[in-house]
């Protein structure tokens, strides 16, 4: 068999791109692969610079590759993920991925021509759209794994763990730069009635709508997650006591204002706050000064707000 | 003695020939990269890969490093990993010092541009000593900077038998750092090299 025949034909059907260039960076040859997705006629541009037929090339730096390929006698690779495409060819893939260009891994090898003296490079470029289109959708599911994982499933607002990691970070910030921190519990007033009387797919409805009309009352600074059943926690960064009151005292007569509709029916709640201020404690030390004053709220009547104060002494607000 | 361990002569063959490789790959490296660089020629040091997270451990202790590897298979089964390790404080100097500063480059690009272009050189001059030829995988930056790189060689040093620490020092005019080059060779691969280098001392 006559070997050299077949190689023609084997880079025309070789689904990866090949350039070989001459010392001068001229184009000798490039494949069909090559040759159909930049629709180019190869003897329409045998001998030019490859700079002149591919005229938008990175210039610069493929000139370097280039030249440490024929200086050293060494290859020179390029990866996607670092550089997504040398060449600017379509891909085959133009309704699943989002990319414009053919992400590419391409190598530039040294070529000697057995016997002679004539030093050639070849350009070797491989599709790697799918790679680079599983790495697309790899990202975005962590991206969306990250927001559920910092979630509560029915409010939308941020759940437990995370609203207390960013506590632990508020402490930090307000530690090192002396800033004030603030922090509100609150609970829905008689909410197991509330469950009973109209069931618990009523009280999901209540606890969602209290979360969105509560959401609407905050800065987009303030750190707002839902703390267990029917209780809420709201941070409330670069704050002081008397700025944390004002806006629980607002939370709280905004939701006794409101009623929420719900299977044609209106229903009307309260709820009661706590507040904390960061006076050097910990985090979990401020969780618990405000659940003090919290359970102080409900005790004084309910529908109010109580900060702690220190020594058993119980300060009136509203 | 395992069988996997070098004899003196055979140990002093590879240093003698490694010395080789590395003057014309620095002769190489200084032409192409305008002669300011000067490429010492290096120590080499075989290292049990049992030892070699120790021995990685201290040299570069806590410090950040940079590792990026680069596969590399040669006829008669000799085939390996040659990784460059790098102190994380040299990185941006290297690549300001190497020219790669004038254009859209990442970091990570330069990087693995200046070790591909570095091992491979090296390697070319290994392979031409041992009369073989070498295929290269394509670079890649192995650890990030917080990652430390001993316990990565912990957990995968059952994969190798042997490491050839190479010590590269370049010399610039008004500013030095050095990094290295690691082999890390499979047990199969450390007989065929034994072999190779026994069919040259056997030539002397």
């Amino acid at each position: 068999m006559q070997l050299s025949g077949v190689f023609e034909p084997l880079l025309a059907q070789l689904n990866s791109g090949v350039v070989v260039l001459d010392s001068q960076y001229r184009v000798v040859f490039f494949n069909q692969f090559i040759a159909r997705r930049a629709n180019v006629i190869l003897t329409a541009v045998q001998g030019q610079s490859l700079f002149d037929v591919f005229d938008d090339l990175p210039k610069a730096w493929l000139q370097r590759k280039l030249d440490s390929v024929r200086e050293l006698q060494v290859p020179s690779f390029s990866n996607w993920e670092q550089r997504q495409y040398i060449f600017k060819l379509p891909h085959l893939r133009p309704l699943s991925t989002g990319s414009d260009y053919m992400a590419q891994n391409c190598s530039i090898m040294p070529l000697t021509a057995p016997g002679g003296n004539a030093s050639y490079l070849c350009i070797l470029i491989e599709d790697a759209t799918d790679a680079f289109f599983y790495q697309q959708q790899l990202q975005s599911s962590m991206l969306q794994l990250e927001l559920a994982n910092r979630t509560d499933g029915l409010t939308g607002i941020y759940n437990r763990r995370y609203w207390q990691q960013q506590l632990q970070q508020e402490l930090l910030r307000a530690t090192r730069y002396q800033h004030p921190l603030s922090l509100l519990l609150f609970d829905l007033d008689k909410f197991k009635q509330l469950n009973d009387t109209y069931g618990h797919q009523g009280g999901d409805a209540v606890l969602t709508a209290v979360a969105q009309s509560i959401s609407a009352l905050l800065r987009d600074t303030d750190i707002f997650g839902r703390y267990g059943g029917e209780e809420f926690g709201v941070i409330l960064p670069e704050t002081t006591l008397s700025g944390a009151l004002m806006v629980a005292n607002r939370i709280c007569s905004t939701i006794a204002e409101k009623t929420i509709n719900y299977n044609q029916q209106d229903i009307a709640l309260t709820l009661s706050i706590g507040v904390s201020s960061f006076e050097q404690q910990s985090a979990d030390e401020m969780i618990q000064q405000a659940d003090i004053a919290l359970y102080n709220a409900k005790r004084q009547g309910r529908n109010c707000v109580r900060t702690y104060v220190a020594e058993g002494y119980l300060q009136k607000v509203k | 003695m395992t069988p996997l361990q070098f004899t003196e002569e055979q140990r002093d063959c590879l240093q003698e020939l490694v010395n080789v490789a590395m003057g014309l790959a620095s002769d190489k490296l200084a032409r192409y990269l305008d002669t300011l660089v000067h490429l010492q020629v290096p120590a080499i040091e075989l290292v049990d890969t049992l030892q070699l997270p120790q021995h990685v451990n201290q040299r570069y202790g806590e410090q950040s490093t940079t590792l990026v590897s680069l596969g590399f298979f040669g006829d008669q089964g000799l085939r390996g990993e040659a990784i460059m390790l790098y102190q994380l404080e040299n990185v941006g100097v290297i690549a300001q010092l190497l020219g790669y500063s004038d254009d859209d480059s990442s970091e990570a690009e330069m990087l693995t541009d200046i070790s591909s272009v570095l091992t491979t050189t090296s390697l070319n001059g290994l392979a031409e000593q041992l009369e073989n030829s070498f295929s290269y995988a394509a670079p890649r930056i192995l650890s990030s900077r917080d990652q430390h790189f001993s316990r990565k060689l912990t957990e995968t040093a059952s994969q190798w038998q042997l490491a050839l620490m190479v010590d590269i020092r370049y010399q610039l005019t008004d500013y030095s750092f050095n990094c290295d080059m690691m082999m890390l060779i499979p047990g199969e691969a450390v007989l065929r090299l034994r072999q190779m280098l026994d069919k040259i001392l056997a030539g002397f």
